[in-house]
């Protein structure tokens, strides 16, 4: 089981791609409204934690998600199911 | 809440819409929020003094100016009055919507087909009606707001996989548990409509089948379109009778405003009176399910219809193709030419409304991989002269993208 360090890092990775004004991470940040990652581009980028911790996250569980914060702790909710 | 109201409103959320949709209002008409003076038939409508081709419509088949689909609407409203008045669990169903029904179960060969108000409603009601709190739904990565929509009206467990992607699905479905009782519901589309792209719906059938999942289909931009009887992709690729669900609507090929849902399971019929979106809104206006029945007609009649959209579509595909356009799909009715970005879009957008030719600007949130896209759909009315005229307009926009840049953002700098 990934710590929440393990996932945050795996999510600052896979963020990267998708924020191109290279602002800072961090937990608190708004994946939307911070980092200014667009609806579509958010949906694309829980593909791609969801291929790589071999989890489905379901859209209702996504559209809570504000912060990366509150999708570490989504992912490792799922994971723990 | 806040207590200072003097900055903050019920509108405020929208600031950052504004903010965009205002630089886009400045670059000149409102993409979203236009209007044309005078609409003159499925290809041409008017603006001021200038004519313009319509190459955005999703007139399909062209039938909205058909002779037999006014006559058959005319009628109606003289023998049967404007509106309904009211849903048809409360007021009744006319005849003709239940004849409607009959014709498109026929000829989808489905013991069951209903009838909508909107295509939008369609999804929304079918799709909640079908899952259950117990049910999960799976929809592809593109799919359209109404089975978003679809799928929140539902409130269940929702997941979604990648676009077109039956092996994703099938690594889904494999990976999911259900509550007691719960069953899959996959919902798919046969045409989408941003990209212009195909499902391969015989595979998604297979991967259904060995989960057990229901398979839902909408054919909303390839019902009349597409297979040679005009019954779908599903109908080309040979799976028809294997869908669970098809929806599809009427304003589209079909010519008028409503949409259908039709199955192969008879239960369906019971859901009408569990979907709220069926029974708490207006029926369908008999001129509208008159016309989408003289539509109809001529889907099953005349096979040229589907000849010459195919002809067009062919024809605008090669042509902007060896212009070096990058186009998002192969051809088929809806032709997508990707843009660099949302400002270039909407410039090129302007230039060509203000040049003859109506397209669709589509942009992101709306769009597949945040695309800013010209979107063109084709339609059988559109002759080879049309085409030719669309290729030129598009040739001179290639040739003048410096200058339509420039331009586009001058006009910006005006306004600010």
């Amino acid at each position: 089981m990934p710590t929440d360090q393990q996932i945050f890092d795996k999510i600052c990775e896979l963020l990267r791609p998708y924020n191109v004004k290279n602002k800072p991470i961090l937990k608190t940040s708004g994946i939307m409204s911070d980092l200014e990652v667009d609806s579509t581009a958010v949906f694309d980028l829980i593909m791609e934690l969801e291929d790589h911790y071999d989890i489905s996250v379901p859209m209702e569980v996504i559209s809570d998600v504000k912060t990366v914060g509150e999708l570490v702790h989504a992912i490792q909710e799922l994971l723990a199911q | 809440m806040t207590n200072d109201t003097t900055k903050s409103t019920i509108f405020s959320k929208y600031d950052p819409l504004a903010q965009r949709a205002s630089m886009v209002n400045k670059i000149g008409v409102d993409p979203f929020n236009m209007t044309f003076d005078d609409i003159l038939g499925p290809t041409r409508g008017r603006i001021g003094n200038r004519e313009i081709i319509l190459a955005g419509t999703n007139n399909y088949l062209g039938l909205t100016y058909d002779e037999g689909a006014r006559e058959a609407a005319k009628s109606a409203i003289d023998r049967h009055g404007t509106g309904t008045t009211g849903s048809r669990i409360a007021n009744g169903s006319y005849a003709e919507h239940a004849q409607l029904e009959r014709d498109l179960a026929d000829h989808l060969g489905k013991p069951s087909c209903i009838v909508f108000t909107t295509g939008y409603v369609t999804n929304l009601a079918a799709m909640a009606g079908l899952a259950g709190p117990n049910d999960v739904i799976f929809i592809d990565a593109d799919a359209h707001a109404c089975i978003i929509d679809g799928t929140r009206l539902a409130g269940t467990t929702t997941v979604r996989f990648r676009h077109n992607n039956p092996a994703d699905l099938d690594k889904r479905l494999s990976r999911q548990t259900y509550k007691d009782g719960g069953h899959a519901l996959v919902v798919i589309e046969g045409l989408y409509s941003m990209f212009g792209d195909i499902a391969p719906i015989s595979e998604f059938v297979d991967v259904c089948q060995r989960h057990g999942a229901y398979l839902y289909v909408d054919e909303a931009h390839s019902y009349g379109v597409f297979g040679e009887g005009g019954r779908g992709i599903a109908e080309e690729q040979g799976v028809l009778d294997q869908i669970d669900f098809y929806s599809g609507t009427f304003s589209k090929s079909l010519a008028s405003v409503g949409g259908f849902c039709a199955s192969k399971h008879p239960e369906f019929e019971l859901l009408r009176k569990a979907m709220r979106p069926y029974m708490f809104t207006a029926s369908a206006a008999p001129a509208n399910i008159c016309a989408a029945q003289a539509a109809l007609d001529a889907i099953k009649s005349r096979p040229e219809l589907r000849h010459n959209i195919m002809a067009r579509a062919a024809q605008l595909h090669d042509g902007l193709n060896r212009m070096g356009f990058d186009l998002c799909a192969p051809a088929s009715p809806v032709i997508a030419v990707r843009r660099e970005n949302e400002g270039q879009a909407a410039m090129e957008w302007n230039w060509l409304l203000r040049e003859g030719v109506y397209v669709n600007l589509a942009v992101p949130p709306g769009t597949p991989q945040s695309s800013s896209l010209l979107r063109i759909s084709v339609s059988a009315a559109h002759t080879e002269a049309d085409v030719n005229a669309i290729l030129a307009k598009f040739k001179a926009l290639q040739d003048n993208g410096a200058e339509i840049l420039a331009d586009g953002m001058r006009r910006l700098q005006a306004a600010e």
